[in-house]
């Protein structure tokens, strides 16, 4: 099997659907499957074994994807907002690769590319096939890696087409469907958007620079009925919403979410503000191919009703394991097995054993009915005095306060404690947080062995494109300004 | 019985499943009998 089937398959069964872009002036499945097989002759021509592609959005994003695979090559999306060493130390790390980003870089920009690919797709009517190689790496993610050096994640076919398979059923999305993609094309749910929105025959929208704003505006515009939003952006959009004089949000079918932890008070206020949507949180790993526990539309609804603290509480969980998938506690960290799960690296040892568990990193429990609840890093956790100190009940207290935006906490040394609890947080907007009062405000909430004995008023976090918080580089910070 | 693009058969003796990637006529049998049309269980979007 190959990731091209998914493709081959809609423009079979769907072929004058529109695929990616608007109802007027989007690209087809048909015409994308041109275009994917014109990509494939080019990569052969160049004798090319992996295309690394530097581009925000656009039908040149699924033609990669889709004519690597049926070139029997590597798709390697890269984040094109890395500074350019960082970036061509990556590219240099690719087998073979063929370039396609912004001029500057060194590659073929993106416009060019495409072009050439519609003359190709135009003159030359081949109907070739691809390769059945299903180990083959299919997809190359540089992993962001919040605390370790960046890492080239491999992918094959049998990984993503097992998760495919098992999520979703081939074209079974309505023609009035839409999703709105406003996760970048080098991260993994990016990437896993495009596939099972191929495979549902669901129309892809691309927001390739987000804004609350311009979310809000395409959502209505383009009568979008399914979206994929990282918790900052949904964070923003929450606030846009509640701003004075908002329009009312958008009737979306299906909001799913995921790529960091949610605040609760976010997921709170955007359950009220979407009363008639399916919320979805999807929890994954770049190396497990996405998805592997989602917490469903009914979930939600009953936890955010229920006056009950058990059922109310998996509102934080992310639900259970898709099929497919065996989740496991070892020691309060996550495991999991699956045909979906890859776990292989370009660039170093693989991580699954040789049972295929795969150790995520992730400290995590189940409760009594099977939910799961991710809560943190396992190196996020603060001891202080012997006592451990998870940070999200006290980031979430923090946002709680009016004044405060968005927070982080973490651990600084400490000679008498061991560790002590430190927050940045950044104001919301039009506020002035006064710190002694946000203290209190903690301390009367959740008592104070969990108060921060050092809180940082900052403009902004340093975080990941799917914004999370980069903690190893705010621990540097704060530490260097507030010495034990 | 014909074969529709992208549904799933399985096998009631040995739980083999296909999945149809080119329609077409003809029955898909395993085990001696007819496979079943396997039935989607539908999940929640997620991504």
């Amino acid at each position: 099997m190959n990731l091209a089937m998914i493709l081959d398959m809609a423009a079979d069964g769907l072929g004058g659907r529109v695929a990616v872009g608007s109802l007027d002036g989007g690209i087809t499945y048909e015409q994308l499957r041109q275009l994917a097989r014109a990509t494939a002759r080019e990569l052969a021509r160049r004798q090319a074994s992996t295309l690394a592609l530097a581009e925000p959005q656009g039908p040149v994003v699924p033609a990669a994807l889709f004519g690597a695979a049926w070139a029997g090559a590597s798709y390697a999306p890269l984040n094109y907002r890395l500074p350019a060493t960082t970036l061509e130390a990556a590219i240099d790390r690719l087998p073979s690769p063929a370039l396609v980003a912004p001029a500057g870089i060194g590659g073929t920009p993106a416009e060019h590319w495409l072009a050439d690919l519609r003359a190709g797709a135009a003159t030359d009517p081949s109907t070739e096939g691809y390769p059945e190689d299903p180990t083959q790496p299919a997809v190359l993610l540089l992993t962001s890696g919040t605390s370790a050096a960046p890492k080239t994640a491999v992918l094959d076919h049998n990984n993503l087409l097992a998760y495919i398979f098992n999520t979703g059923e081939f074209a079974s999305a309505g023609e009035d469907e839409a999703l709105l993609l406003s996760v970048p094309p080098f991260h993994i749910a990016g990437v896993a958007a495009v596939l099972s929105a191929t495979w549902a025959g669901r129309r892809v929208v691309p927001l390739p620079v987000f804004s609350a704003e311009a979310w809000l505006e395409v959502a209505a515009a383009e009568h979008i009925t399914h979206a994929f939003v990282v918790p900052t952006m949904l964070a923003r959009i929450v606030a846009v919403l509640d701003a004075p004089g908002a329009g009312p949000a958008p009737a979306l079918r299906s909001l799913a979410y995921g790529g960091a932890r949610m605040p609760a008070p976010v997921l709170e206020r955007a359950l009220e503000l979407f009363p008639e949507t399916g919320f979805a949180n999807a929890y994954g790993l770049t190396e497990t191919s996405s998805t592997i526990a989602v917490l469903g539309p009914e979930d939600h609804r009953v936890a955010h009703a229920s006056a009950e603290p058990g059922v109310r509480a998996r509102l934080a969980s992310v639900g259970q394991p898709v099929p497919g998938v065996e989740v496991r506690i070892v020691d309060g960290e996550i495991h999991v097995r699956g045909e979906q799960v890859g776990g292989r690296y370009l660039d170093r040892n693989g991580r699954v054993d040789e049972e295929g568990w795969l150790a995520t990193g992730d400290r995590g429990r189940t409760d009594d009915d099977g939910y799961l609840f991710v809560e943190g890093r396992l190196d996020d956790m603060i001891i202080r005095g012997g006592e451990n100190i998870s940070p999200a009940e006290i980031e979430d207290t923090l946002i709680r306060h009016p004044s405060v935006a968005t927070a982080a906490v973490l651990g600084l040394p400490d000679l008498e404690w061991g560790e002590r609890v430190a927050a940045a947080v950044v104001p919301a907007p039009g506020h002035v947080i006064d710190v002694d009062a946000l203290a209190q405000w903690v301390r009367e909430a959740i008592g104070s062995l969990k108060t921060p004995s050092v809180i940082e008023v900052r403009d902004e976090l340093p975080a990941t494109p799917t914004g999370k918080v980069l903690k190893r580089q705010l621990r540097d910070e704060l530490g260097d300004r507030a010495p034990s | 019985m014909a074969n529709a693009l992208g549904k799933r058969y399985q096998c009631a003796v040995c739980e083999a499943t296909v999945l149809v990637t080119k329609p077409g006529e003809g029955t898909l049998t395993c085990h001696d009998q007819p496979m079943d049309l396997a039935q989607p269980k539908p999940l929640p979007s997620a991504d």
